[in-house]
């Protein structure tokens, strides 16, 4: 048989090709099947400082609120829990459990209405305790509507209705150990083991010291013009000592030590601290300025003694617009040290008590960007973390 | 010699082309002249002069100088005689009632009830007004008064989700709770679930 040359060169190829192909078959062979798998749940390692909780209250539909569970060294989201109509959420100081409270109405917008306080413990995600409790002021959240004292012995959970009053639970018990009214006043900020303070509608302080059998309140002397320049509920705050700077919408910024004698020291100007003129109050609206101004629009690192606040360039009444930096101050010397430009403006600032600490912002997206605060560079951004990221808590914040 | 008679004698002394406008006033004069004395006249004119200078002041001239002719939409209220309080209200317009710049919305935090089924001042159907709100103080430039303005939510369905607007003019926190726009304001309709927003006028605060 004669072979042509076109017949040859098919030949060849074909050789060629089975013998490039061999290596794959034999590889394939070796291959073991596939195994059967069993479903199982991923369970996480121990709180640490940068696991951080973000608050999610999915404006567009409220009923869907959300807190997600974040490894901010990594930028992965770690879980999610339900935070039902305005939810809002606080970690035990340890990170033994973080707290949800959240309502629902028992036929979706209608029907029996429940409040309640789940207990979930964070390596798992799984609810420990779901008590019911007597009520919750339905607000947009704000952080200082939940609160846990230094110890994590007690929840302070504010409420409106019939009057206001704050709710203190047991985290031992689970029950409501006490209800104390304070007609005129809200919110919680906690010093200590047995104490908060909450704001008043006329610009003073009301302390409560929590007894055995009752709470004790005492009352500062009016300290602010709420009207003229109203202080901020997110203030940055810490239970250990009650070291609170209330920072007004001007940037007036009031230095406190809460307890059941709460001292507050002389106000400082943020623009001062800059170099800047004091900003104007509402008796002159129209000046614009750089000013405090978001949501979390103020955190605090404790150990360095500096503060972190969201400042965009706007006339007073502008108080709820998102900063397009964030100034880092000293609190001890009433200096600005540092300005960080934002990407896109955010609403929010958090960070991390650890030496090391990380800031986290947002945009109107839902993005959430995690800085290292020591090179002051994004380290991760998560795009659309959320619908609506209203807050942060960390392991000691 | 009668005033008729002066203001003749002029036009044939200056012999000017008499023109239709010019005839029309000479005898509109003369009807005038012949029927009125000059202490009369006088006294019209005087109070034409007294009064007349009050017609800019009725608030029929201000609505139309805050309207400028041809636009079909309200000015800025910087050209209004009464200075806007808020910068807000210097930016706020009077013709729709679906975008945040709306007057009345100088301080709302929500879905506009109006982009929702519902009105300025009604709710969609489906929803119930809250007999409860917080009250705001809005400029309108329209007619340089400020009013006092309800925000009552309308409640009983989820969140209407069409673009939200917030309004920040007068707010105050929380522990203010009758200035404040994040508290749910739904006391009273059953479950406080909030759908949207409306801003009713309660009262004129100039």
């Amino acid at each position: 048989m004669r072979l042509t040359s076109r017949k040859l060169a098919g030949m060849t190829a074909f050789l060629l090709a089975g013998a490039a192909l061999a290596p794959c078959g034999m590889a394939l062979a070796d291959e073991p099947v596939l195994q059967t798998e069993e479903s199982d749940i991923i369970k996480l390692s121990p709180v640490t400082p940068h696991r951080i909780l973000v608050q999610d209250p999915v404006g567009h539909h409220a009923k869907d609120g959300r807190v997600y569970v974040v490894d901010a060294d990594q930028g992965k989201l770690l879980g999610m829990v339900q935070a039902a109509y305005n939810g809002n959420v606080v970690q035990d100081p340890k990170g033994r459990a973080f707290y949800v409270a959240e309502t629902v109405w028992s036929r979706g917008n209608r029907g029996d209405r429940a409040d309640l306080l789940a207990t979930y413990d964070p390596q798992t995600l799984e609810i420990t305790n779901d008590e019911v409790l007597p009520g919750r002021a339905l607000v947009t959240p704000k952080k200082n509507d939940l609160t846990i004292s230094s110890d994590g012995s007690r929840i302070y959970v504010y409420d409106m209705v019939p009057t206001n009053a704050v709710h203190v639970v047991d985290t031992t018990t689970h029950k409501v150990a006490m209800n104390v009214g304070l007609p005129g006043c809200a919110l919680t900020y906690p010093w200590g083991k047995d104490g908060f303070t909450s704001i008043c509608a006329d610009g003073s302080l009301a302390n409560v010291s929590i007894g055995a059998e009752k709470a004790d309140i005492t009352h500062t002397k009016p300290f602010f013009d709420p009207e003229k320049d109203a202080v901020f509920e997110h203030s940055p705050s810490r239970s250990a000592d009650g070291k609170t700077w209330f920072i007004s919408y001007s940037g007036l910024v009031y230095p406190a030590t809460l307890s059941a004698t709460t001292t507050i020291d002389k106000p400082w100007s943020i623009q001062e601290a800059a170099g800047m003129k004091a900003a104007t109050n509402a008796d002159s609206p129209f000046t614009v300025t750089w000013r405090p101004g978001g949501w979390q629009l103020a955190a605090m690192h404790h150990a360095s003694g500096r503060l972190y606040v969201a400042m965009h360039q706007g006339t007073f009444w502008t108080h709820k617009v998102s900063g397009t930096e964030i100034w880092e101050l000293d609190v001890a010397k009433h200096k600005l040290l540092r300005r960080i430009k934002l990407p896109r403006p955010s609403s929010m600032v958090g960070v991390t008590q650890d030496a090391s600490p990380q800031l986290f912002t947002n945009d109107e997206a839902g993005d959430f960007f995690i800085w290292d605060l020591k090179t002051g560079k994004i380290a991760h951004t998560m795009k659309h973390l959320g619908d609506d990221l209203y807050f942060t808590t960390a392991l000691g914040d | 010699m009668t005033q008729s008679e002066l203001i003749s004698g002029r036009a044939i002394q200056d012999g000017a082309p008499s023109s239709p406008l010019d005839r029309i006033t000479e005898r509109l004069i003369r009807h005038v002249a012949s029927y009125s004395s000059r202490r009369s006249v006088l006294g019209r004119l005087g109070a034409w002069a007294t009064f007349g200078a009050l017609v800019p002041l009725l608030p029929v001239e201000r609505a139309s100088a805050a309207t400028p002719p041809g636009t079909g939409k309200a000015a800025p209220a910087a050209q209004s005689h009464v200075k806007a309080p808020s910068p807000f209200a210097a930016k706020a317009q009077t013709t729709d009632p679906t975008a945040c710049d709306y007057w009345r919305y100088c301080a709302i935090d929500g879905f506009l009830c109006a982009s929702c089924g519902g009105g300025v001042h009604s709710c969609p159907p489906g929803t119930r007004p809250s007999p409860t709100s917080w009250i705001g103080t809005c400029f309108n430039p329209q007619d340089g008064q400020s009013y006092l303005v309800a925000y009552r939510d309308c409640c009983g369905q989820d969140a209407c989700s069409q673009p939200p607007c917030l309004g920040t003019d007068g707010d105050q926190p929380s522990y203010r709770p009758q200035a404040n726009n994040d508290i749910i304001w739904c006391f009273g309709t059953g479950a406080l679930v909030y759908n949207c927003s409306t801003s009713v006028i309660v009262g004129n605060a100039s």
